[in-house]
């Protein structure tokens, strides 16, 4: 048998022993090793227990020394690790796991902080020999407590992470967020060995919490806390609050605010505002009826997941705000195109209503009026000689009037003929229209108009582009200084596409969206230049309206309707039409076409 | 180097008699039902062993290692690659939903296990065939298949023979492979040939 325990119990060397000097250096390192070293003889009493085995278990060495293994620690024979030992004598070495054992003797942790009961210990159980022979076994016990603990708390860490960023995930592809945090606990649950959630969401006015959705709570207790005042109870202080309320040992507690839930037979809880900023959208609570205490890592972990909760709720609702508007916006717009459909109807039926009025009314106007100016001819004519002077005036006068009233109806049959007429569109040559125009007005001819040859030709109707030129050609000999000679130039100008005009022109109409439609290919402007009056910059639009006209002109110089006709022919023929001039140095006025040059033609209507 | 059918039914039959005690210890321990199965035990000269593991396992492989004394001397090896390791490290300890890799904790259970094993074939060697054996302390290496080896044939530089017992562990409706190396010299083999022709006979008269 080793000696080594007797200087192990008394701390006296042995003397005169055969082993004595290899006992003294055993027991020696006994005594400085870092981990628990113990030996017993074949019949398993303890015979060594080195410093550290006294420190960690309690038990001097003159305590156990001596006195068999399994009366010092019976639990060692109830977990039938003396089999271990029973094996060391027949020679075996065996190795008893931290994972599979957790300890071989119950001895104190170094650290108390780790939450275990026991010191978690590594353990090698081997023969100890003396010769060839048997003599007991030697036992090394190794501290593994900070590794597993360590060890735990990062796997923990792990599990958390990747139940987060599954949550997350989870939450952020959700169409329903609202609903997947209930869900989400199904899965958190088990893991944090978590029994009970609550999930309360802020009511439409923000005064009271609703219950969303939980789990673990029995349907009649539930019915109770399905709608809590803010401040009611501890969910609704943790919205009053909003801040996070953690409470262990329920079951101890004697808190009023924690009576409900301790009634529910939770023994401890945290409870999380779901803040968006400074708003407050509901709660989410955590809870558990085995354990006392959640830990402060589980804690962390619930809050970021509180946190999730809020982001991805907050951007469901804004999502769901997003689409009533965008619901509402579509409706508006729906209503509001209706609404002009219906009146553009309205509008059309008025306007035809108005074309075929003026229309009826200028046509029968005009039989009277030439009556009118029949028998005002007669009397100047066949009665001048005996009608008093005077009433001679007021005849002529008469018949000017007749004669203008004649032009006026005569152009306003003309526009509401061309707002009523369907335009062909055809290449219409425009030398050959202006020279035909020029001959068969005599107040044209004598070179008052000077063509730029060649004209080209345009997309157009050939009747209402030539009724478009001698409106213009008329306007011009209308509006012109006294005693000057009027002189009317016309060229055109090929352009690249449809524009309006350079800056400073107007375009009284774009091109009509009933006409027809605008070619992208090139354009042909005609001008028509002229040495008259000239036009403020304020007028240019207005003159192409109906009974507009310049200021300072007398009415009988014009019906106020000629550019109105040129306005409403070229929008037909899918033209434009302008103006730029300066009040006494002329006007230049414009019509643009499509061109129909070569064999680019414009496309027919 | 092959045995004849009568050496390697009754070769079978020894280990099938350790693992069976393994079994039940690994059963105890746990508190699953574990079972051990050999399907198959093969005699290689040495320098075959190499050539013959890497075929069956590679990658990263934990190995428990441990040296045994006394009329039969060798090495004795438990190898499993590391997914194999990792697995049944998990099956046995009852916290079935750890996470991460290899851990210190789980190299330790397969360290048990692989002395478990170890003991209870080397133990029935020694107690069947009426032979002394002593252990030395398991050791667990986990390295590369090819750096296991070579730690393996420069640590049997006298030992001529192994024997590699396929070993099926079956726990918790799971299956784990691995491989059990047993190594001896010359005089041991065929010691333990003869020890082994000894026990038949004794067997034979009972």
């Amino acid at each position: 048998m080793l000696k080594i325990d007797s200087y192990a119990a008394t701390g006296q060397m042995p003397s005169k022993n055969p082993f004595s000097t290899r006992d003294a250096m055993l027991g020696w390192m006994q005594d400085i090793a870092p981990y628990g070293l113990f030996t017993t003889d074949t019949d398993l009493v303890i015979r060594s227990w080195n410093q550290w085995l006294a420190a960690h278990s309690g038990l001097s060495a003159e305590a156990v020394v001596g006195r068999r293994l399994i009366e010092v620690f019976p639990d060692v024979q109830v977990r039938k690790l003396d089999a271990h030992f029973a094996r060391a004598l027949h020679g075996e070495v065996s190795v008893l796991s931290t994972a599979l054992h957790k300890y071989l003797l119950p001895l104190s942790p170094a650290q108390r902080s780790y939450s275990v009961p026991y010191m978690l210990q590594t353990v090698r159980i081997a023969p100890l020999p003396a010769g060839d022979e048997i003599v007991g076994t030697i036992t090394i016990i190794e501290d593994v407590t900070q590794r597993e603990c360590q060890a735990l708390i990062l796997r923990r860490q792990q599990a958390h992470d990747r139940l987060l960023s599954e949550a997350l995930a989870q939450l952020l592809q959700s169409e329903q967020p609202q609903d997947i945090a209930a869900g989400l606990f199904s899965r958190l649950g088990a893991p944090l060995k978590l029994e009970a959630f609550f999930n309360y969401l802020v009511s439409a006015d923000g005064k009271q919490l609703r219950l969303h959705a939980s789990v673990g709570v029995a349907p009649e207790a539930k019915k109770s806390i399905s709608v809590l005042a803010l401040g009611e109870g501890i969910c609704g202080q943790v919205a009053l609050g909003r801040v996070t309320l953690i409470e262990p040992h329920l079951q101890e507690s004697a808190g009023e605010h924690v009576q409900t839930i301790r009634r529910l037979g939770l023994r401890s809880y945290a409870g999380f505002p779901l803040l968006i900023g400074d708003r407050l959208l509901g709660t989410l609570a955590f809870g558990s009826y085995q354990r006392d205490v959640i830990a402060p890592d589980e804690l962390e972990f619930l809050a970021k997941i509180a946190q999730y909760v809020a982001i991805a709720l907050d951007r469901a609702q804004r999502e769901q705000a997003l689409r009533e508007a965008q619901q509402r916006l579509h409706q508006h717009a729906e209503e509001l195109e209706a609404k002009i459909a219906e009146r553009t109807a309205k509008l059309k039926d008025t306007i035809v209503q108005l074309e075929g009025f003026s229309h009826t009314v200028a046509h029968d106007l005009r039989a009277p009026i030439r009556s009118l100016i029949g028998f005002t001819e007669i009397l100047l004519s066949d009665f001048g000689a005996v009608v008093p002077p005077d009433a001679l005036d007021l005849v002529r006068r008469l018949n000017a009037a007749s004669h203008r009233l004649d032009a006026l109806t005569r152009d306003l049959l003309v526009l509401s003929r061309i707002a009523g007429q369907d335009v062909k569109l055809t290449a219409v040559d425009v030398d050959g229209l202006v020279q035909e125009i020029v001959a068969l007005t005599p107040a044209l001819e004598g070179g008052v108009v000077a063509v730029r040859h060649p004209l080209g030709a345009v997309s157009a109707h050939r009747t209402l582009l030539q009724q478009c030129l001698f409106n213009f050609f008329e306007n011009a000999l209308k509006f012109m200084p006294v005693g000057v000679k009027p002189m009317i130039v016309v060229r055109s100008e090929l352009r690249a596409a449809a524009t309006p005009g350079r800056p400073g022109t107007v375009t009284p109409f774009p091109p009509s969206p009933s006409g027809p439609a605008p070619t992208t290919g090139p354009r042909r402007r005609i001008w028509i230049e002229d040495n008259g009056i000239g036009i403020p910059a304020v007028a240019h639009k207005k003159i192409f309206g109906i009974f507009e006209r310049l200021p300072g002109i007398t009415p009988v110089e014009g019906t106020g309707i000629g550019l109105a006709i040129v306005a409403r022919a070229t929008e037909q023929m899918g033209g434009t039409c302008g103006v730029e001039s300066t009040p006494g140095e002329g006007s230049r006025f414009w019509l643009e076409f499509a061109s129909a040059d070569g064999p680019q033609a414009a496309p027919q209507a | 180097m092959d045995l004849t059918t009568q050496q390697n039914d009754a070769l079978t039959e020894l280990i099938n008699i350790g693992f069976g005690r393994a079994a039940s210890a690994l059963s105890d321990l746990s508190g699953f039902r574990v079972s051990l199965e050999v399907p198959r035990i093969t005699m290689h000269a040495i320098e075959q062993i190499g050539p013959l593991i890497g075929r069956l396992v590679t990658g990263e492989v934990a190995s428990v290692n441990q040296v045994f004394n006394g009329a039969i001397a060798g090495n004795a090896l438990l190898m499993l690659d590391e997914r194999s390791a990792t697995m049944l490290s998990r099956l046995l300890s009852e916290d079935s939903a750890v996470t991460g890799g290899f851990d210190a904790s789980g190299q330790e259970i397969i360290m048990e296990v692989g002395n478990i094993l170890l003991n209870a074939c080397l133990s029935v060697f020694g107690d069947l065939l009426q032979v002394r054996v002593s252990f030395a302390v398991p050791r667990l290496q986990v390295a590369g298949i090819g750096s296991t080896l070579k730690t393996l044939l420069s640590e049997s530089d006298a030992l001529r023979h192994g024997m590699v017992i396929h070993t099926h562990f079956h726990l918790r409706a799971s299956n784990v492979t691995g491989y059990l190396i047993i190594i001896l010299g010359i005089s041991s083999f065929e010691r333990m040939l003869q020890e082994l022709q000894n026990w038949e006979k004794r067997q034979i008269s009972c």
